[in-house]
């Protein structure tokens, strides 16, 4: 190494160290709202004072009443080969390769098992879920890793919390994370991302489809006007204040 | 019967060897450095991971190394604030100004409000247990025996021409 390069490396090291004490002040300031948003594939999810967390078998609840000191509330066995949590209102859905299970926070520190959404269309699967209203959405992917024949998008009808009931099957090809905003449903798919208007939920009907310029869609999170994409090389931003017409803004 | 099975499930030595084919091998990484963790200057982004959204704050993480904390208060121009460094990290979440993820299978809080940058004020031990360290998360499948000296298994990954002595 010459002497210039050694230089040159020792000044870009000082920049970096005074860049990041420098950015500390525009964090705080980014990071000063309170209400932050994963995504359909998360394994930590946060609702109200409580984090969630799930690994492959166990369901962990967090109280952060003190949010510098979480305080574990609650651990329980969920079943097998879990692989997602999402909040709803007073419900936690956990995908898993074999079902969607449902989770009552009417007692937040201590999540009560409700039920299990089954699809009979695909009997192995990974299950990233989401949840409007009184309808939940999963994508269920067949391949090597999850198993099973077919991938689809399952649409249950959780009007009966207690039982819910696959009420529709849309075959896509390999599917990974999905969010909605409105009546707009976006489910990353190999290929692109999928746009489906979903006023009418059991009758999702594709209205344009998203491609792939910067690596496979895995997952989504529709934020305000915002949509945040999670894609295999980075991440891509798009405006959707106009939710079926996505704008793109930046990527990352 | 299938814990048995998995149990049993590697072959010993003295077993004639299978045939390469395809089969699941253990991705590793080193447990060495496990704890060298700090907020260092922004990076590309190479093995992109999950992404959270708090208010104007993007965090996405990159792979197993930490997490990268993106201004997006302008979204057309989204702008790298640095890197939180924290080895085998892949989850993350952020309530009240405090980030929630894994260093490996420990959960650490973050308050990203400290004025010297993002500042670690909590470890819980033990919590996050990670991906299976004895076998891939399917059945009816062989695999590679996992060898615990290589460090810890991150995934699993299929692939072609391997000599799988493990199954379940």
């Amino acid at each position: 190494m010459t002497t210039t390069t050694r230089l040159y490396l020792l000044l870009l090291a000082m920049s970096l160290g005074w860049l990041a004490c420098d950015k500390a002040g525009d964090i705080q300031q980014s990071a000063a709202t309170t209400q932050g948003k994963g995504g359909s594939t998360a394994r930590f999810a946060i609702a109200g004072q409580y984090l969630y967390t799930v690994d492959t078998k166990k369901l962990t609840t967090y109280q952060l009443s003190n949010p510098a000191n979480p305080v574990i509330t609650n651990v329980q066995d969920v079943g097998f080969e879990i692989e997602t949590i999402f909040p709803f209102g007073d419900k936690l859905f956990i995908g898993s390769t074999s079902v969607v299970h449902i989770f009552s926070l009417a007692n937040p520190a201590q999540p009560a098992k409700l039920s299990e959404a089954i699809s009979p269309t695909v009997l192995r699967r990974c299950d990233p879920v989401v949840a409007k209203d009184t309808v939940a959405f999963a994508t269920l992917r067949s391949n090597a890793e999850c198993g099973g024949v077919q991938s689809i998008l399952a649409v249950y009808d959780i009007k009966n919390i207690l039982k819910p009931q696959q009420r529709v099957a849309v075959p896509l090809q390999a599917p990974f994370g999905l969010g909605y905003a409105d009546t707009v449903l976006y489910v990353c798919d190999a290929g692109g991302l999928q746009l489906f208007n979903i006023k009418n939920a059991y009758n999702p009907r594709l209205l344009t489809s998203l491609s792939e310029t910067h690596g496979r869609f895995l997952d989504v999170v529709p934020y305000g006007q915002l949509l945040f994409c999670w894609t295999t090389r980075g991440a891509i931003v798009y405006d959707i204040s106009n939710p079926a017409v996505p704008r793109q803004l930046s990527v990352i | 019967m299938v814990c048995a099975m998995a149990i049993a499930g590697c072959q010993t030595d003295t077993e004639p060897t299978p045939p390469p084919g395809t089969a699941f091998v253990p991705v590793y990484a080193a447990a060495t450095q496990l704890h060298s963790i700090g907020f260092e200057g922004a990076r590309p982004t190479v093995n992109a991971g999950k992404i959270y959204v708090y208010g104007t704050l993007l965090l996405q993480n990159e792979l197993n190394e930490g997490i990268h904390l993106i201004d997006m208060r302008n979204p057309a121009a989204p702008a790298k604030l640095g890197f939180l460094k924290i080895p085998l990290c892949t989850e993350l979440a952020v309530s009240n100004g405090y980030l929630y993820t894994n260093n490996y299978d420990d959960l650490l809080v973050y308050n990203l409000q400290a004025s010297g940058g993002p500042a670690l004020v909590k470890r819980i031990e033990k919590v996050f247990p990670p991906a299976n360290q004895e076998y891939p998360p399917l059945f009816g499948v062989s695999f590679e025996c996992p060898d615990p000296s290589k460090g810890v298994v991150v995934r699993w990954e299929q692939k072609s021409n391997v000599v799988a002595r493990c199954r379940r």
